[in-house]
């Protein structure tokens, strides 16, 4: 890292040794009173090169205002355009998202318009492809209240956690330098047969940036650079972060002209996919890019200024000048010789920018430049350049995997690429050797000896295993970089996106189960150098979430973990598939809804409907919980009622007919539990009445009446009192070992005894009287 | 073996003498009466002598043949018990009533038909009473059974259990009463 600095300087040395250019050579140079930085000499530094101009789509300097030819009106109905290919690069080799292909065209009459919302008419046989997002297709809308606004809409593809907590922010404050979002919702989409989140979004009528330049190099002088892309930009961010959120999908195929004069830029949308899910891998700090897509994490407005620290690079150089370096390259050189370095190092960078590059670029995010370091940049003033402390360089490099390795960043992403052959090396000792010897780090080969004595005792146990191992020592190694555990990467704070995409797709949660299980999360915080209250924080999340997830009862297991994580997550029901339900208020209503299209013989709860009660609703629910888990069928259902009813009553809904319905169907068992066959009959008799009140409580208060069921208790106890005299009584007179007629002679002796005794005071009596008289 | 009646907890040396003593009050006090009232004493003795003998012909628990005989043949004697209060209540006078065969036949005669209640009358009786338990047990069975229909087969559990239980403890201790040498 210590060359980063020297190199840098070198080539702002020779740049200003270069003659500056013409202004207003091909359009794209600034006028000499543009720029804040228009003073400085060293903006006169030439940073153009000769670029194949178009007159008619390039870029114009017209005044203080960067002026594009304008693009075509929109049609109603365009032409698909090609799209971006997985990770394409053209020949500027800058990286876009992929966009997928474009939709093929569908017939009016067999896919109508549908409506959001009551208001907004999205037509699926108007595509607009050219507006698609990597994760939303792109489609026509008309504003049945405002016609003639410019909008389309975007459908979400299902299989993806939306960012629905962001959407309802922006459609109540709209962000400056984003494109504006005007509504959102779910509609059933007839294409994909499901439903799914469409937004409504003004329409970029300047289209795409990176379309504007058509097949040339998206250059932008060094003077103009500032104005048309740092402030609006930098504006998004710094809004988006008072709203505490970071917008992750910061990239140059992402940034579109609102007005057809292709003034105002914005970026685009950033709320149909995960946070960072889209992103080039050269766009996110070195940490996220660790990662998988899912796995990126929510991330901070520091990871959207280093995006657009890249965009700055490329947009000044008009290429990208690391476009040969496949991505575990780039990784790697951006490991070993910083972000900076790796981009620009070799790169005529204009003096000027060296500085905002260098902090945009920082990979440390406590160096890194927030908005108001860019800020005071951008209005002339000088920020104190960043001493960079040079990384310990080893005396010699380790090999592994076929490569030489400088960082421990660097071994720590190769061994998490080759588990077998780290298992080898880390246990013959030679890592520690080098850590030792080599880098000189005792201490880190100290931890390591600590984390391999630890696995020993563990050796032969899923705790043991080789990949937990690797990952563990990963962490040790590299501590700021993701959780690597069998090819799924993940920052902590992009476990719950990385758990959803993964059930979503696959349909299991098998690896972050294990994550779980093998307690790789806290291994991670442990590892952390410093010991913050965020960490302890996260920690503490995590071990609230390993609790949950071994709980294998309704409302815990692994769907509350993602449910937990993913609070935008609509619920994942198998029963809600035709609908969706993204807040817990529109549970009960769906469930309502689907009433008349499910097999009534399957209740209306799963773990997927409990997990995402657990999750969402605000009363404490953990008996409810138990009794819906409970092994008896008649104590489950109780417990499923119980449960309903208390959500329909403290969320004040008035009548659920279609689910009261369905539930009264139910109720067999939980009516069973009464003993007494008149109270059942008479409880059968009151349900449809209660159905037709379409009333949870009440249906409830039927079946488990306590006073009902007290006196239904106590008097079957006597009952079976009764019945155990009544069978006493039996076998007394009648029962195995009893002589009937022997009894009853002894009887008859008894009897006539007392006859005798009766006759013989009688007698008695009167020879007393007769004797007397 | 906690709720055993006092008289079976008791060794036999204790009861030997609890015996003793119960024989030495009734000499007691037959030798009180015998001096005050010795005419009455002879005549009821030799008058209750069949209830004497019937008492220990009878084998049953209750002596119910004892009881039966001995409150048709007092029937008999009270008369004459009545004559010497009337009159002498002397030994001589008791002596004199014994032998006249007269007042003994009414006597023995009287016992004779005590006899004849209790070998005739139990019979005739039993009949009343095994058809009343059969009606009893009916009815018993008819409760039973509007038990369940009200209440379901769970309302037996407890009779249930109890039958399992004996049948377990039947199963575990059949061998009991069984010669060993029978078993292979």
């Amino acid at each position: 890292m210590a060359d980063a600095l020297d190199q840098a300087v070198e080539t702002v040395e020779e740049q200003m040794e270069t003659p500056p250019p013409p202004a207003g050579e091909d359009g794209l140079s600034a006028p000499e009173t543009s720029g804040p930085n228009a003073a400085s000499p060293a903006t006169e530094q030439d940073v153009e090169t000769a670029e194949p101009t178009d007159a008619e789509s390039a870029p114009d300097v017209d005044g203080d205002t960067v002026v594009m030819s304008p693009p075509p009106e929109p049609e109603p109905t365009p032409k698909p355009e090609p799209q971006a290919e997985p990770s394409k690069k053209n020949k500027t080799g800058i990286p876009k998202a992929d966009l997928g292909e474009p939709q093929t065209p569908l017939d009016p009459i067999q896919f109508p318009p549908v409506t959001l919302n009551n208001r907004y008419l999205i037509s699926p046989s108007t595509a607009l492809p050219e507006l698609n997002s990597p994760s939303a297709h792109a489609y026509g809308v008309e504003d049945q209240r405002e016609p003639g606004r410019h909008l389309f809409a975007l459908i979400c593809k299902p299989g993806l956690p939306i960012r629905t907590t962001l959407m309802a922010e922006l459609k109540k404050q709209g962000v400056t330098g984003m494109l504006p979002m005007i509504d959102y919702g779910p509609v059933f989409w007839a294409p994909i047969d499901q439903m799914t989140i469409a937004l409504i979004m003004e329409r970029p009528l300047g289209g795409r940036f990176l379309d504007a330049f058509g097949d040339r190099a998206p250059r932008i002088n060094e003077y103009e650079l500032s104005r048309l892309i740092l402030e609006p930009l930098s504006h998004a961010i710094s809004a988006l972060a008072s709203m505490d959120f970071a917008h992750r999908a910061i990239r140059l195929d992402n940034l579109f002209f609102m007005d057809r004069d292709r003034r105002e830029l914005v970026v685009g949308e950033c709320l149909t996919s995960p946070p960072g899910f889209d992103q080039p891998i050269i766009y996110e700090p070195l940490d996220r890019a660790y990662a998988m897509p899912s796995g990126r994490g929510y991330g901070f407005s520091y990871d959207d200024m280093y995006a657009l620290g890249i965009i700055t690079v490329f947009t000044l150089l008009g290429y990208n000048p690391v476009a040969k370096l496949s991505d575990d390259d780039l990784l790697a050189a951006k490991a070993e010789l910083g972000s900076y370095q790796c981009m620009c190092g070799g790169e005529r960078i204009p003096m000027t920018w060296i500085e905002p590059l260098r902090g945009l670029l920082s990979d440390e995010e406590f160096e890194r430049w927030n908005i108001e370091s860019l800020t005071t940049w951008m209005n002339g003033q000088k920020k104190t350049p960043i001493q960079r402390r040079p990384a310990p360089k080893p005396k010699t490099a380790f090999k592994f995997a076929g490569r030489d390795h400088v960082t421990t960043r660097s071994i720590a992403h190769a061994f998490s690429k080759n588990v077998a052959e780290a298992i080898k090396v880390i246990k013959n000792g030679k890592l520690e050797q080098w850590l030792r010897g080599s880098l000189g780090d005792t201490e880190l080969s100290d931890t390591l000896t600590s984390v391999i004595t630890m696995n020993k005792a563990h050796e032969n146990t899923l705790d043991g295993s080789d990949d937990v191992f690797v990952s563990k020592v990963c962490m040790r190694l590299d501590p700021r970089a993701p959780v690597r555990y069998k090819n799924y990467s993940f920052m902590p704070d992009g476990f719950g996106t990385a758990l959803a995409v993964e059930y979503l797709r696959k349909g299991n949660y098998q690896v972050p189960g294990e994550i779980l299980a093998r307690e790789l999360l806290g291994h991670w915080c442990a590892s952390q150098h410093h010991q913050g209250p965020d960490i302890n924080a996260l920690n503490k999340s995590f071990q609230t979430l390993r609790g949950f997830a071994k709980i294998n009862e309704m409302g815990y297991g692994m769907e509350r973990c993602m449910y937990e994580l993913n609070r935008d997550l609509a619920c994942q029901s198998e029963l809600l598939r035709s609908t969706y339900v993204t807040e817990i208020e529109q549970l009960l209503p769906a469930l309502d809804e689907v009433s008349d299209h499910v097999d009534k013989t399957f209740r209306p709860m799963d773990k997927h409907i409990a997990a995402y009660i657990a999750t969402h609703f605000k009363y404490d629910i953990t008996p409810h919980l138990k009794a819906v888990s409970d092994a008896k069928e008649e104590t489950s259902l109780i417990g499923m009622v119980s449960l309903l009813a208390l959500m329909q009553w403290r969320m004040k809904i008035k009548t659920l007919f279609g689910l009261s319905s369905w539930i009264g169907g139910l109720l067999s068992p939980a009516i069973g539990t009464y003993h007494s066959r008149t109270t059942r009959r008479k409880i059968e008799q009151e349900i449809p009445a209660l159905v037709r009140q379409g009333s949870l409580p009440e249906l409830f208060d039927l079946i488990d009446n306590a006073e009902r069921r007290t006196i239904d208790a106590h008097d079957f106890e006597d009952a079976q009192i009764a019945f155990a005299h009544a069978e006493a009584e039996i076998e007394g007179i009648a029962g195995e070992g009893v002589d009937q007629k022997k009894v009853a002679l002894q009887t008859g002796e008894r009897v006539t005894a007392m006859i005798a005794v009766g006759l013989s005071m009688l007698a008695t009596t009167i020879i007393i009287f007769v004797q007397t008289l | 073996m906690a709720n055993k009646a006092p008289s079976q907890q008791m060794s036999p040396d204790e009861r030997r003498r609890r015996g003793r003593s119960t024989i030495t009050w009734i000499l007691l006090m037959l030798a009180f009466i015998g001096v005050i009232a010795a005419g009455t004493l002879i005549l009821t003795f030799f008058g209750m002598l069949p209830t004497l003998v019937a008492y220990f012909v009878d084998n049953s628990k209750d002596k119910s043949a004892a009881f039966t005989v001995g409150s048709i043949n007092f029937i008999g004697v009270f008369p004459y018990v009545l004559t010497l209060w009337g009159g002498l209540n002397t030994a001589n006078e008791a002596w004199n009533m014994i032998g006249d065969v007269f007042i003994l036949l009414v006597m023995y005669s009287a016992a004779a038909f005590g006899w004849l209640l209790h070998l005739a009358m139990p019979s005739i009786i039993s009949s009343f009473v095994i058809v009343m338990q059969q009606r009893k047990v009916a009815q018993l069975r008819g409760e039973q059974k509007d038990l369940i229909d009200e209440w379901g087969a769970e309302v037996a559990a407890i009779v249930e259990m109890q039958k399992m239980e004996k049948q377990e403890a039947h199963m575990e201790h059949g061998f009991d009463g069984i010669e060993m040498e029978m078993l292979p």
